[in-house]
């Protein structure tokens, strides 16, 4: 059986290693992935948050048959839930930034932060 | 110079994400009450708040809790529940064998709603901010791609069909069968050089599918005095017809996300021609 820890452990790296990113590289797309990772290391957290050992898939089917409050053989849904939420706001958002890094390309000719701004 | 500079920057990033990881890490294994660590490794879904979100239990918890004026927090075990059996069990709040699906459009329905108008919100940006930018002309694609993404095609739209219709029973639901639909209108847009998007036409579509989803919340609004409340008899658990206003609900996400994520891919490839 997989410990919750190293679910929780990925997420922080993941997140880590975004916040790199974001801080350290100057080509606009490349700040927009970073911005994915960490996204994608926050859903990660809170699927982990409802990690439970041993645990089932949230779906009840054939082989499952049936559950009461005396066995409870899912993980937790809630988290799954939002998390679902969270995914298609990030990929609102991503599209949205997306275009808005075209745009700034189509005017500046570069993708590169720094060197944007002052010349129009 | 500019060298030097960037090596520094990086260095003060680097220290910055390992002091943060260290804080992160160090919450892991730190005791939070009573002297216990964090509780990851013995969660019991019996002292989580979503018990009743799998028991499909939710109104009557609170309704049976008030009426003995016990609280929430610590009183969750005692409230009497049924078992629930695939394809067998009858009427139950919710009927819906998927129970993340049950969240997300039964309990959080609103909620969802919300989302759904974000993602609209983001898709008319998109196309507001892409005017003026027309993009370039790919190369002509090989007769196997022409033929095999025309092949394709109508599959592909009768499997995203075939996932959100099963939202309730399966994984997925009316998202990922929304993607899949606009995969598929991505593949006919760089497989085929004449194919023409109809933005015009998905729009309307779109449009439509949201002032459905309204409709069935005002629907249960004026039926069960609440907005989205499920007004559709639930069935039983494990069939296709099942879980009532949840599967409807479903198909018109499905809808609307396919119409709103093709009209964004289009966008993107075409640009606007009339600037």
């Amino acid at each position: 059986m997989i410990s919750a820890i190293l679910f929780y452990s990925t997420a922080f790296v993941l997140f880590l290693i975004g916040l790199f990113g974001v801080l350290t590289r100057k080509n606009i797309i490349k700040i927009l992935v970073s911005l994915s990772i960490t996204e994608t290391a926050v859903n990660l957290f809170l699927i982990a948050v409802g990690y439970i050992e041993g645990a089932k898939a949230p779906i009840l089917t054939k082989t499952i048959g049936s559950i009461s409050i005396n066995s409870l053989k899912f993980v937790d849904p809630l988290p799954q839930a939002l998390v679902l939420t969270a995914i298609v706001i990030g990929l609102g958002t991503t599209a949205l930034s997306l275009t808005i890094a075209i745009k700034l390309y189509k005017n500046y000719k570069t993708l590169n932060i720094t060197k944007m701004g002052g010349k129009k | 110079m500019k060298k030097t500079e960037f090596i520094t920057g990086s260095f003060i990033a680097l220290t910055l994400v390992v002091l943060l990881g260290v804080f992160f890490f160090q919450a892991l294994f730190q005791p939070l009450y009573e002297g216990k660590v964090m509780p990851v490794d013995n969660v019991n879904l019996k002292n989580r708040l979503s018990l009743h979100y799998v028991l499909k239990n939710v109104h009557n918890a609170s309704k049976y809790l008030a009426s003995h004026g016990k609280s929430y927090f610590n009183n969750r075990e005692l409230v009497p529940s049924r078992k629930i059996t695939f394809g067998e069990s009858k009427n139950f709040e919710e009927g819906s064998a998927n129970e993340v699906t049950s969240i997300v459009v039964n309990y959080r329905g609103f909620d969802t709603l919300g989302e759904v108008t974000v993602l609209f919100i983001s898709i008319i940006g998109l196309t507001m901010l892409i005017g003026g930018v027309v993009g370039k002309k790919l190369r002509q694609p090989s007769l196997i791609v022409r033929t095999g993404s025309r092949f394709l095609f109508p599959f592909i739209l009768l499997f995203g069909i075939y996932i959100f219709i099963h939202g309730h029973l399966t994984p997925g639901g009316g998202f990922p069968g929304g993607a899949v639909i606009a995969s598929g209108f991505l593949l006919l847009l760089l497989g085929l050089e004449s194919y023409k998007f109809n933005t015009t036409a998905s729009k309307i579509v779109e449009s439509l599918a949201g002032l459905t989803f309204v409709s069935i919340g005002l629907v249960g609004l004026f039926a069960k005095n609440s907005f989205l409340a499920n007004f559709i008899p639930t069935g039983t658990i494990g069939f296709l017809y099942s879980a009532g206003m949840v599967a409807l609900i479903y198909i018109v996400i499905g809808i609307k996300v396919g119409a709103e994520l093709s009209t964004g891919v289009a966008e993107l490839k075409e640009g606007d021609e009339n600037d």
